[in-house]
C-alpha cells in the first residue's frame, strides 16, 4: 500500500499553511436548532483546538451535541455564530460550492450506517471522489485498489454494499473516507452498528491509519471501551464542554 | 468539466444498470407508449390524407385535368387531343367528359348535383367508378336514357347526407334530369358509392345524352379531359410535359382541385396539435412523477454525495442524463413500433372507416419533431425535481426522513 500522507488538493488548499500546531481551531461556536417555535442551542459557544496526527474522541450523553459539533468541524453544517479554522483557513467565509470543493479534496467522512451508494460496488464507491477530483482511471482505480487492500478487503473490490456484512461495509466507507488522503477523517459513531468484533477492525484500522500515516481523526462515540484508542476526549454536556481539552 | 461530465454519466449509467429494473421497464415502456400517442395521430392524419387525394385521383380528377382555354367554353378536337395525350407511355388513359350542375326529380323529392356526360369505355381507364357500383352497372357505350347515380344523390347505401337525397332510388326507377332548363327522363341504371363525397354528389350518362341535353351538336367537344398516368409519375413534371407538346388548354393537377381536402386537414391538423400539446403535458408530469420518486427514494444517497464532495450540478445532471436515456429508449421503442408495428399491421389490416380502408401514414419529420419535444419534456421535467433536492441542506438530505 502507498504510503498514506496527508495532502492538499485544489487552489484553496494551496493556500493552507501545513505547519500550524492545531490542524482544527473552533472558536465559541454557536448552533441552534428550531423545532417549531422552540429554540433549541445544540452548541453553546464550544471552543475546540485539535492538533496535526491527533485521534480526538468526542462523548457524551445524547442531545449533548456531539454530531453537532462533528457537523460543524466536518464542514457538514454552518454553525450560527463562532469560528471553524481548518489548516490555518477561515472557513465562516465560505460558500457551499467552496466547502463542497474543500470538503471534495481535505476531509474524510465515515457515518454510523456506512453511507455507501448501494449501486456502487466497493472499489466504485472508494474511487467516486477521485474521479471528481479529476483523477485518471488509472489513478484512481489503483488509490482505490490500495486503500481496500489496506483495509483488508483486497478480494471484494467488485462486490457490491448489499452482499456485504456490516463490518465490511464500514471498512469500505473508511477506504472512501481515506482515499483521497485527507487532511481529517471524521467518524460519527462509527461502530454503533457493528458487533464488537467488528468494531474492533474499524477501530484497529483507524489507530493503523493514525499511527502509520500520521492521520488526524475525529470521532464520535460513546463507548468507554473506544477510548483506549484515543489520544484524547472532548466531553460534551447541554452543548457545552465539561471539561479541559486534554492532550496527552 | 470533462470530468464532471464523467462523473455525472458514471453516476447514471450505475443507477440504471444497477437500479431497480422494474422502474426502469416501467418508465421506458410509459415513455415509448406516450411516444406512440404523440406520433398516433400524426399517422392517422396522414393515413387519412393518403386515402382522400386517392379517393379523388380515383374517382373524381385522375392525375391531371385538361380544361379549356381562357374565354372558351369547350376543349375542341378533342379525339386528336385524346390521342396525343394517350400516345405518351406515362398515359393509361384520357376520357373527355361534358359536364354540367343540374337537378334530379325522384316522387316529389328533388337533389341537385354535376352530372357528366362521359364514353364508358374511356371513363373505366381513368377512374374506378365501374368497380364502385353498389346496385346495377355501369354505363356501356350504347347506352341511351339511363343514369348512373352516385348514393349522395340517390340515397340510401349509407349516404352522408340521406335527407337531401332523392331518398332511395333503386334500379329500374324512372328519374327527371334537368339540365339548362332541358328535363328527360332516365332510367336508373346502377348506383355508386365511392365513399368519397363529392364524387358520390354526382351523376353520369352518357356523352350522347348530354350532347342531347345541352344542345352541342359538334361531337367533338369536352368541358374537361381527364388523365390517368402510371403511380410513379410525378403530376407536376408531367404536366410540363404536356405543355411542352404545345397543348394550350389548361392544364391542372388533381393537387388543384383538392381545396376542401386541405381545409379538412388544416382543422385536422389544429386537433392534432392540441392532442399532441396534451400528450406532451401528460408526459412531462408522468415523468416528472418518475423522476421524482425516484430521487425522492435515492435523498440520502444525495446527501451522502454532497457529504463527500460531489457538486450540486454532477448530482442534478446524473439524474437528467437517466431522464434522457429513458426518454431516448421511450422514443427508439416507439419508433420501431410504430414504423415496424402499427403501421404495417394497418397495411395489411386497413381500419375500416367512413371513407374507406385507411392506413395509417408514417410521417418521419413529425416523428423527429415530436422525439424531440419528448426529450425536452424528459429533460425539464427531471431538471426541476433533481434540482429542488439537491439544493437542499445536506444535512436534512441524509437524515430527514
Amino acid at each position: 500500500m502507498e504510503n498514506h500522507t496527508r495532502k492538499e488538493g485544489g487552489k484553496e488548499a494551496e493556500k493552507l499553511t501545513k505547519n500550524d500546531s492545531f490542524i482544527i481551531e473552533g472558536i465559541d461556536i454557536v448552533r441552534t436548532f428550531k423545532m417549531g417555535e422552540v429554540e433549541v442551542r445544540a452548541l453553546r459557544g464550544v471552543p475546540v483546538k485539535i492538533r496535526r496526527g491527533e485521534f480526538v474522541a468526542i462523548m457524551g450523553p445524547s442531545g449533548s451535541g456531539k454530531t453537532t459539533l462533528l457537523n460543524q468541524l466536518g464542514l457538514l453544517d454552518t454553525p450560527n455564530s463562532g469560528k471553524i479554522i481548518i489548516n490555518g483557513m477561515d472557513t465562516s467565509g465560505m460558500s457551499e460550492k467552496e466547502k463542497g470543493k474543500f470538503r471534495l479534496h481535505n476531509l474524510g467522512y465515515v457515518f454510523q450506517d456506512y453511507a455507501l451508494l448501494p449501486e456502487l460496488n466497493a472499489i466504485e464507491n472508494v474511487y467516486l471522489s477521485l474521479m471528481m477530483q479529476g483523477k485518471s482511471k488509472k489513478e484512481y482505480e489503483s488509490s482505490a485498489s490500495d486503500i481496500l487492500n489496506a483495509v483488508g478487503l483486497g478480494d471484494r473490490l467488485y462486490q457490491l454494499p448489499s452482499k456485504m456484512s456490516g463490518g465490511q461495509q464500514q471498512r469500505v466507507s473508511v477506504a472512501r473516507a481515506l482515499a483521497h488522503k485527507p487532511l481529517i477523517l471524521f467518524a460519527d459513531e462509527p461502530c454503533a452498528n457493528l458487533d464488537s468484533a467488528a468494531s474492533k477492525q474499524v477501530l484497529d484500522l483507524f489507530k493503523k491509519f493514525n499511527e502509520n500515516d500520521g492521520q488526524t481523526i475525529v470521532m464520535v462515540t460513546h463507548e468507554d471501551w473506544h477510548l483506549e484508542y484515543v489520544d484524547r476526549v472532548i466531553n460534551l454536556m447541554d452543548g457545552m464542554l465539561v471539561e479541559k481539552n486534554d492532550v496527552k | 468539466m470533462l470530468e464532471k461530465a464523467k462523473v455525472s454519466l458514471f453516476l447514471a449509467a450505475r443507477s440504471i444498470s444497477r437500479g431497480n429494473k422494474g422502474i426502469t421497464i416501467f418508465t421506458i415502456f410509459v415513455l415509448t407508449l406516450i411516444f406512440v400517442q404523440l406520433i398516433l395521430f400524426s399517422s392517422i392524419l396522414a393515413g387519412v390524407t393518403v386515402k382522400f387525394n386517392e379517393l379523388m385521383v380515383d374517382y373524381q380528377t385522375g392525375n391531371l385535368v385538361i380544361e379549356p382555354e381562357d374565354e372558351k367554353r369547350y376543349i375542341e378536337n378533342t379525339a386528336a387531343l385524346q390521342k396525343k395525350i394517350e400516345s405518351l407511355p406515362e398515359v393509361l388513359g384520357t376520357s373527355a367528359r361534358l359536364k354540367a350542375s343540374g337537378s334530379f326529380r325522384y316522387k316529389e323529392k328533388d337533389a341537385g348535383g354535376t352530372i357528366y356526360g362521359i364514353d364508358p369505355n374511356d371513363e373505366t381507364f381513368v377512374t374506378g367508378l365501374e368497380g364502385a357500383m353498389m346496385s346495377g352497372e355501369f354505363l356501356s357505350k350504347p347506352d341511351r336514357g339511363e343514369v348512373i347515380l352516385g348514393r349522395e344523390v340517390s340515397g340510401g347505401f349509407g349516404a352522408l347526407m340521406d335527407s337531401k337525397s332523392l331518398g332511395g332510388v333503386e334500379i329500374g326507377d324512372t328519374v327527371e334530369v334537368t339540365i339548362q332548363g332541358n328535363t328527360k327522363e332516365f332510367r336508373v341504371k346502377g348506383i355508386y358509392s365511392t365513399l368519397f363525397f363529392l364524387a358520390d354528389s354526382g351523376a353520369y350518362i352518357s356523352r350522347a345524352d348530354m350532347e342531347e341535353m345541352l344542345g352541342v351538336r359538334d361531337g367533338d367537344l369536352a368541358h374537361e379531359i381527364s388523365i390517368k398516368t402510371t403511380a410513379d409519375t410525378d403530376e407536376f413534371e408531367f404536366r410540363i410535359k404536356l405543355l411542352s407538346l404545345g397543348i394550350k388548354e389548361n392544364i391542372r393537377t388533381w393537387q388543384e382541385f383538392a381545396g376542401i381536402l386541405r381545409l379538412i386537414q388544416d382543422v385536422l391538423g389544429i386537433v392534432r396539435n392540441i392532442m399532441s400539446a396534451i400528450g406532451l403535458l401528460i408526459a412531462f408530469v408522468i415523468i416528472f412523477v418518475v423522476i421524482y420518486v425516484n430521487i425522492v427514494n435515492k435523498k440520502r444517497q444525495i446527501g451522502v454525495q454532497k457529504a463527500i464532495g460531489i457538486e450540486q450540478n454532477v448530482i442534478i445532471a446524473s439524474f437528467v442524463l437517466q431522464a434522457m436515456l429513458y426518454a431516448g429508449c421511450g422514443v427508439i421503442f416507439g419508433y420501431l413500433l410504430m414504423r415496424y408495428g402499427i403501421i404495417p399491421y394497418t397495411v395489411v389490416h386497413p381500419i375500416r372507416a367512413p371513407l374507406g380502408d385507411v392506413s395509417l401514414g408514417f410521417d418521419q419529420l413529425e416523428a423527429i419533431n415530436r422525439a424531440v419535444l419528448l426529450f425536452l419534456a424528459s429533460v425539464v421535467a427531471s431538471v426541476i425535481p433533481a434540482y429542488k433536492l439537491a439544493n437542499k441542506d445536506l444535512l436534512e438530505l441524509i437524515w430527514e426522513k
